[in-house]
């Protein structure tokens, strides 16, 4: 079992319903989040704060998920490999291909239960970095 | 004091050049691009053009120059044009897509009932999205007819998302029956709720 | 004065969604009262009957209502040195950049859009002369642009009461500044020759693209009021005027991230700012 107090994790979903969903489930876990609208956001949050895990969602204003995971891990700062949790409705293939390829560490496809997402953070923020 | 006024910039920002739009569409640089791109919506052709080089652009900035055109002439044939990248399989098209649809919402307007009636779920579920930009009444109404005949969930939950913000009294016996065919999954029973919840506090 | 509208909590959280996706500006809850406030007023100011009809004005965007309630929220008054965390990344961060690939004497141009009544060009004047270093070796030059031509006759003038002056030492008043009376100053004719202004609208190509291109741009508070097709077109007139790596400032309530996806996010000490990449494949 991980430690998760202080884990930081960054929600980025257009969707105001979805971040609140998963902002309740990993706050009930432990977690400290933030949110972001979409990956320009992210990038400035993850550019400001720590974090230890980014849940990411694909479809999203002005920058979708797989640039804004293409955009972070080319960027030469030391955040850039901070682990990506995509999640999204896309189950087809060329979406987790291309999510895989943009440097994805995992993809959920919604709709995600609430204890499968902490799950899935807690692996993750315990991940070695 | 060692600040200067010039009288005028001599460094001048990019100014169209003589030739056509199609043939720097076709042959020019992405800088040469990028300034057609943005000059086009003032053209008289220029709507055909800013579809071709649509259809053939590659570079993020320049498409997204295109699509900004596009929404300046803000027409149902200027949306038509844009329509189709919704279905794209690349992910930033259709995020480039919905943008520019949603910045000419009289114009996306006249296809929302077809997006929501389209057979492909994703394509419902981006349309959404565009419900929320019309005028609350229209929106909501089109939402409403989506989410009772809706079969796939991810999309129902879209649609609230969007009612949470648009949405009024009239919506509430749609989204209590909605969550009555969706029992099992559990996002859009929260959602439902939530939403339900700032509809009723609201109205 | 009536009592501010109950709010229930969702009620709240409805709006605050809607501000977030629409500005980027967050409320948390801490911030309900000071909200309720507000709204009472705009409520007022609407004739809205009831949270749930002014909600509905505040989406419909009818008279750009979004706007009269982000004025509610802000501070619209402009003064010296307003947000000089920015004039720092300016001198410590953005120039040391900019003259990496300049030569001494090469210019370095600066565009203040919107200037209103030219408190933030003389700002930045000010700023350079007292904090950089290489003030001396590079040929500045300060464009102040507004779409009021009144404003921009005041800011040629360069008339400034007390208020205006509040965050500058007595010393840099006395040094820049000459009295004209007990509540009025003028900025020294040396700088005030050094700013050159110019009437502009943001989203009109053909008065933007004479301006030519700068460094630095301070954008300032004014996209965050523009709906999605006028600030998509102004963050392309305002690509076409930064050099390539040349930096955009906006306000510290906005965020490019509802604007436009054309610029790169940096970061310098504590301020985002966003930058003109080097090619358009960037």
């Amino acid at each position: 079992m991980t430690d998760k107090a202080g884990r930081r994790v960054l929600i980025v979903d257009d969707a105001a319903l979805v971040r609140t969903y998963y902002r309740t489930a990993l706050e009930q876990g432990g977690f400290l989040v933030e949110e972001a609208l979409n990956g320009l956001e992210a990038l400035e949050k993850l550019l400001l704060y720590p974090f230890d895990l980014a849940i990411v969602d694909i479809n999203m204003p002005h920058m979708d998920g797989i640039t804004f995971l293409r955009t972070l891990r080319s960027k030469d700062i030391p955040v850039s490999g901070i682990p990506v949790l995509i999640t999204s409705t896309e189950a087809g293939p060329q979406d987790m291909a291309a999510a895989r390829s943009a440097g994805a560490n995992y993809y959920l496809v919604k709709p995600v239960k609430q204890e499968t997402l902490a799950e899935y953070a807690a692996i993750f923020c315990g991940a070695p970095r | 004091m060692p600040l200067v006024r010039k009288p005028s910039s001599p460094t001048g920002a990019p100014v169209p050049d003589g030739r056509q739009l199609s043939e720097i569409f076709a042959t020019g640089s992405d800088d040469d691009r990028w300034t057609a791109a943005r000059g086009a919506a003032d053209s008289p052709d220029g709507l055909s053009l800013l579809a071709d080089a649509l259809s053939r652009e590659r570079i993020p900035r320049v498409r997204e120059a295109i699509f900004t055109a596009l929404t300046k002439i803000a027409t149902p044939d200027s949306a038509a044009v844009v329509l189709p990248y919704l279905r794209s399989d690349d992910a930033a098209e259709r995020t480039g897509a919905l943008d520019a649809l949603r910045a000419m919402p009289a114009a996306a307007a006249k296809f929302l009932p077809s997006l929501l009636n389209d057979t492909d779920p994703d394509v419902r579920l981006l349309a959404c999205e565009i419900a929320r930009v019309l005028p609350a009444g229209d929106g909501s109404c089109a939402l409403g007819e989506l989410i009772e005949r809706e079969t796939n969930s991810n999309v129902c939950s879209a649609a609230v998302e969007v009612l949470a913000e648009t949405g009024d009294l009239a919506s509430l016996p749609i989204l209590a029956r909605c969550a009555a065919r969706f029992p099992d999954d559990p996002f859009l029973t929260f959602a439902i709720r939530a939403a339900s919840d700032r509809i009723g506090s609201s109205d | 004065m009536t009592d501010p509208p109950e709010i229930t909590e969702e009620e709240f959280r409805r709006l605050a969604d809607f501000l977030y996706r629409r500005t980027g500006m967050v409320f948390t809850e801490t911030k309900r009262y000071y909200v309720e406030r507000r709204i009472s007023e705009r409520m007022v100011a609407t004739s809205s009957e009831s949270f749930s009809v002014y909600f509905a004005y505040l989406r419909s965007e009818v008279r750009n209502e979004v706007a009269q309630l982000i004025n509610a929220f802000t501070v619209n008054e402009t003064y010296f040195y307003r947000e000089d965390y920015q004039l720092d990344c300016l001198s410590t961060d953005l120039l040391r950049e900019r003259v990496a690939t300049k030569r001494p004497r090469d210019p370095i141009r600066i565009w203040s859009v919107p200037c209103s009544t030219g408190e933030e060009p003389y700002s930045i004047a000010i700023w350079l002369l007292e904090n950089w270093k290489d003030v001396d070796t590079y040929d500045i030059e300060i464009v102040g642009s507004d779409i009021d031509t009144r404003v921009l006759e005041a800011a040629a003038e360069g008339i400034f009461g007390k208020r205006a002056l509040m965050r500058l030492s007595p010393e840099l008043v006395a040094r820049y500044f000459h009295s004209l009376d007990d509540e009025r100053w003028q900025i020294l004719d040396d700088l005030r020759q050094s700013v050159r202004f110019s009437r502009v609208n943001l989203i009109e190509n053909r008065e933007t693209r004479p301006q030519g291109r700068f460094d630095v741009i301070f954008c300032r508070n004014v996209l965050i009021y523009f709906d999605d097709e006028s600030r998509r077109v102004a963050a392309e007139n305002l690509y076409d005027n930064l050099m390539p790596g040349g930096f955009i400032c906006l306000g510290h309530t906005e965020s490019m991230s509802r604007i436009s996806p054309l610029f790169e996010v940096c970061r310098y000490s504590g301020a985002i700012v966003y930058r003109r990449p080097q090619g358009l494949r960037a």
